[in-house]
């Protein structure tokens, strides 16, 4: 796996006066598969580990990549090489966690290959988030009425073209802790970086998403 | 702001916006210490700025939940499955 290097601008570390974050733990049922017999080689184990485990993790590779066939043949070659690479999983992690590690990043060398570009660069990302001075809010944030947009399937098509608009790595956290509901330090595992880096990225993800559907859902000022 | 709690945020001894801001999605996931938590609590109870900044937030994060449906093949890990036995040692059932 390739480390994925850590942004300059997240390690500056962010303080709160005299406390701490508290920290998540990873844990969470593994379901039936036996991990010993896996490691042994097992291919009934290994079967069950791919019915198991498969929709989930397609699902996840399908919101990276915005392409459902070349999710599907990522999603073969990532249990073509956790099978091929069984032996080197070292319980470090769980073992779900370090098959996602393996899709995440065949996933993203897919995207790297076909050149599909999100829109937004990272400075822009950091530009979206709120101003401050003198540690209060520059500009008041106008009440949001997301209804003046009747259709639901319109308010969906916003929010899917602003995720779809998030650099990839921002995306791609957004997807494993929002929508999949993976703890942070699940995230940290999966991506090889820190916990707290998958925060700062999840709430600058969320700041830019919330910036970008501002104009739209800003409630008008009574007449 | 109640007086004492813009006295407390001057001095520094309770959270600014910026702070608040700055630790949001810790609060809004729930991995802030209780103390913490109630200091936010207190100043988003009396600042609309961060009120409406954190209703926004969270309106954000559950319609990103329910936007992004995805259909799963039908034969899925079947296809998987029959990749495997043609590329990799695997026999399975
Ligand atoms: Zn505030």
């Amino acid at each position: 796996m390739e480390p994925t290097k850590e942004k300059e601008s997240e390690q500056t570390a962010r303080q709160l006066p005299d406390s701490e974050v508290a920290t998540t733990t990873a844990e969470g049922a593994e379901g039936a598969i036996d991990l010993e017999a896996l490691l042994a080689g097992d291919e009934k184990a290994f079967e069950q580990l791919v019915i198991q485990e498969s929709p989930r993790l397609f699902r996840v590779i399908v919101r990276i990549l915005g392409d459902d066939d070349e999710a599907e043949s990522i999603l073969q070659e990532t249990y073509l090489q956790a099978y091929q690479r069984m032996h080197t999983f070292r319980k470090e992690s769980k073992l779900t966690t370090w098959l996602y590690a393996i899709g995440i990043n065949l996933a993203r060398a897919s995207l790297r290959k076909s050149r599909r570009l999100s829109s937004l660069e990272d400075q822009e990302v950091e530009k979206m988030q709120p101003d401050f001075n003198r540690g209060m809010f520059v500009e008041t944030p106008g009440a949001w009425d997301p209804s003046k947009i009747t259709e639901l399937s319109d308010r969906q098509q916003l929010v899917r073209r602003g995720i779809e608009q998030l650099p990839e790595d921002y995306r791609t956290i957004v997807v494993l802790r929002d929508i999949e509901e993976y703890s942070t330090d699940e995230v940290a595992q999966m991506l090889d970086i820190s916990s707290g880096a998958v925060r700062v990225r999840l709430h600058r993800a969320r700041g830019a998403l919330r910036k970008l559907l501002d104009p739209h859902f800003r409630r008008q000022p009574a007449e | 702001m109640k007086a004492l709690t813009i006295l407390k945020t001057a001095l520094g001894l309770a959270p600014g916006c910026k702070k608040v801001n700055e630790f949001l999605a810790e609060y809004v996931d729930g991995e802030l210490d209780d103390k913490t938590r109630m200091q936010f609590e207190d100043h988003i109870g009396l600042c609309g700025c961060c009120n409406h900044y954190l209703d926004q937030y969270k309106t954000t994060i559950s319609m990103t939940k329910e936007t992004m449906e995805v259909n799963v093949p039908s034969q899925l890990a079947e296809h998987t499955l029959t990749f495997l036995r043609k590329n990799a040692d695997f026999s399975g059932s």
